[in-house]
């Protein structure tokens, strides 16, 4: 797959892996494969950070490799290991020479990422990791070359495109922010929801569709604790149409809440609200029957 | 300077605009946007526009700032600071990240003194000299310095107003020593190598086997470790608690750049974070712009409000997990009771143990306000009232032996420390509450 040239052709590109990136990401996106910087990407649970990069690889066709942070992540886990029970194999049948070659290192998704040309990876949830760790990455982001003591320099020919996801946490440190582009994604508006849901779930009948977004768009007004995310709006989808329903009703909605909402405090909240009434408000978002937005 | 005039004084133009619009924009961040508008339609407003937001922004709250400078600069017009401008208010404070305007959090008024004095300075009197203009609202009664605060009934039902000595802001300070002193652990995920015998250390045995010809003679084991757990301290700024919290946030800000791990929020009707602040040692300077953006700072507290706010943004991000939370707070509350309690609950969920910091005396009776904290008692782990030296001793004993969880319900460590005051006859103690 040749690299996009343009932002429309990313656009085409992510569309094609059912991804609709709006202009803004897209331009950030396309910045990021050009300019070779990191993109470190922010916003609310569920509104697609980590679902971005995935796309993003299998749009220009380069493999993913994911690093998953987590409190006391370490290089270990992070940059490479060596396969000690196969040394100490290769040791007691008499192979002492070259204990410490590339046949007994285990590549972590970072060295993997320096050694397979332009890759995407994708560093995610960077603010569970430790300062320790985040310092180390932005030595490893601002060379994209790394010493193993054993071994030598290992450089990138070719640099991957990083995506790094924050839930923020914990304040990222500033050099570290100062290294990336940065793009903050929002919940999507109504429309942009409803292409979504319509790229993703196409035997959707469409009625159900413009219900569904209709309804979710308008919980997302309510004060809930947990907001539910296009994740969710996609599995409620999936739980309305395997009722063999295409209308959403109050009835249908109290039985499949839980696809939608996480929490007993948030389900309470909306039966507060009363279901016919929320979704006699979201059908108000919808004309009949075009599909298009109502102002 | 338009977009299409020249690109690089156009991207050293908006880099400066931004910077004067309190944007942290260093010239590595302009070079980025040269680079970037060298891939973008330079014609296209939307391109340039996410390719500068792109290069120039670092967090969310810039949004709003950004939007304003790039519609002037896209629209050609001038970009210095005119008189009218935003930099009148003191965003260009390079102290202060980010920009400190736009939407709801207009400041009402403006701290005529530098917004960073701390402890040291004179904090009560900047307070008054903000407060001033605001007058009398309502049946409240004159507001004067930090004891400003509730209405004029409950100032004669409490003889003495809560003053602080000079020994109290030392007691305070002892605590954050104490705090990092007796920090509890818990057990960290990574295990620490070890000479006595446990589990055994793969990596490292198998290491020193390659040295003896693949023969482990001599194994190496690892046993559990521990880290310091993260405090989590929501503290009330209204009226009379400022002075207190603001001593407690600057002696935690010491315990966090000397190790220990802590979340800081302060709340009077909203909730602000201070985590950041404290690691810097900048707590006075954000207590000033958190007051700004609240209109009655010391009108009243709304608990229960700030706590769901705590619990919905930062809940489900997992800050409270694990850890140890305090609020700090007299329980003065003018919300829904119902409402704290289901908070406090809430909140008490997510953490590993919930306690009450209240810097009054202990006795219920003689504050008929404290409706909110007779409320949320049920609900916390621990309770300590007090707000003298002897308070501060308890909770630092009561903080390192922490260690083993949760109490069970009603055997808590509700620790009453007695005082002068409580001593007195007529001071009983409210039912509820387990004397130690």
């Amino acid at each position: 797959v040749p690299a996009p040239g343009s932002i429309a052709e990313l656009r085409a590109a992510l569309a094609q892996q059912r991804y609709l990136a709006d202009e803004g990401l897209t331009t950030v996106l396309f910045l990021a494969l050009r300019v070779r910087r990191p993109l470190l990407v922010e916003g609310e649970p569920g509104v697609g950070k980590t679902e971005l990069a995935r796309a993003l690889a299998a749009a220009i066709g380069s493999p993913l490799l994911r690093l998953q942070c987590y409190e006391g992540i370490d290089i270990h886990h992070a940059l490479y290991d060596w396969d000690y029970p196969r040394q100490l194999l290769h040791l007691r049948s008499g192979g002492a020479d070259q204990l410490y070659s590339e046949r007994f290192l285990i590549r972590r998704p970072l060295l993997e990422a320096l050694a397979s040309p332009g890759s995407v990876l994708l560093i995610d949830e960077l603010d569970r990791s430790d300062d320790e760790f985040e310092a180390f990455l932005l030595e490893f982001l601002a060379d994209f070359q790394v010493t193993v003591p054993e071994v030598g320099l290992v450089r990138a020919e070719e640099p991957p495109t990083v995506v790094i996801t924050s839930n923020r946490t914990r304040e990222l440190h500033d050099a570290l922010r100062r290294r990336c582009l940065y793009h903050w994604i929002e919940h999507p508006g109504l429309e942009r929801e409803m292409e979504i849901v319509r790229v993703r779930l196409p035997e959707l009948p469409p009625q159900l569709l413009e219900q569904v977004c209709a309804f979710v768009h308008e919980l997302r007004w309510l004060d809930l604790y947990r907001v539910p995310g296009v994740g969710e709006t996609l599995d409620w989808a999936q739980s309305l149409s395997a009722l063999g329903s295409d209308q959403v009703t109050a009835d249908l909605a109290e039985r499949t809440l839980g696809s939608l909402l996480k929490g007993r405090e948030d389900l309470e909240q909306v039966r507060r609200e009363g279901l016919a009434e929320l979704i006699a408000r979201a059908a108000r978002h919808t004309s009949p029957g075009s599909g298009e937005e109502a102002a | 300077v338009r977009a299409d005039a020249s690109p690089r004084a156009a991207a050293v133009a908006l880099g400066r605009a931004l910077r004067g619009a309190g944007l942290p924009v260093a010239i590595d961040r302009e070079l980025l946007f040269l680079e970037a508008l060298a891939e973008v339609d330079l014609r296209r407003p939307d391109h340039v526009y996410w390719a500068a937001r792109a290069a120039f922004l670092t967090a969310p709250h810039q949004i709003a700032a950004f939007e304003e400078v790039f519609a002037r600069f896209w629209a050609g017009l001038s970009l210095d600071p005119e008189p009218s401008s935003p930099v009148e208010h003191g965003e260009s404070d390079p102290r202060m990240p980010g920009p400190q305007r736009g939407g709801e959090s207009l400041p009402q008024f403006r701290p005529s003194a530098r917004s960073g004095s701390l402890l040291d300075g004179e904090p009560t009197r900047a307070a008054r000299e903000i407060l001033a203009p605001t007058g009398e609202e309502g049946e409240r009664g004159p507001r004067r310095g930090v004891i400003a605060a509730y209405s004029a009934e409950e100032v004669e039902t409490r003889p003495e107003p809560l003053a602080f000595e000079s020994e109290e802001v030392v007691a305070v300070r002892r605590l954050a020593e104490e705090l990092r002193r007796r920090v509890p652990l818990r057990r960290s995920r990574r295990p620490r190598s070890s000479k006595r015998p446990g589990r055994l250390d793969v990596r490292r045995t198998l290491r020193a086997a390659m040295r003896t010809d693949g023969e482990a003679i001599r194994p190496a084991f690892v046993s559990p470790s521990e880290r310091p757990r993260k405090l989590l301290f929501v503290c009330d700024v209204s009226g009379s608690m400022e002075r207190y919290s603001r001593v407690l946030l600057a002696s935690l800000g010491a315990a966090v750049r000397s190790g220990a791990r802590a979340e800081a929020f302060v709340f009077a009707t909203r909730l602000t974070r201070l985590t950041p602040e404290l690691r810097e040692g900048e707590v006075g300077a954000a207590l000033e712009r958190a007051r700004a953006a609240v209109a009655d700072w010391s009108g009243g507290t709304r608990i229960g409000l700030a706590l769901a706010e705590l619990n919905r943004i930062w809940g489900p991000r997992g800050l409270a997990r694990g850890a140890i939370a305090f609020i700090v707070s007299d329980g003065w509350d003018r919300g829904d009771p119902e409402l704290l309690a289901r908070e406090v609950e809430r909140l008490r969920l997510q953490c590993r143990r919930l306690v009450w910091l209240n810097p009054r005396p202990g006795d219920l009776a003689g504050q008929p306000l404290a409706i909110g904290l007779r409320a949320a008692l049920p609900c916390v782990d621990d309770y300590i009232p007090g707000h003298d030296a002897r308070a501060v001793a308890g909770l630092a004993r009561l903080v390192g032996g922490l260690d083993s969880g949760r109490p069970t319900r009603g055997s808590g460590h509700f620790a009453r420390i007695e005082s002068p005051r409580e001593a007195r006859p007529n001071a009983a103690a409210p039912a509820g509450f387990v004397g130690r």
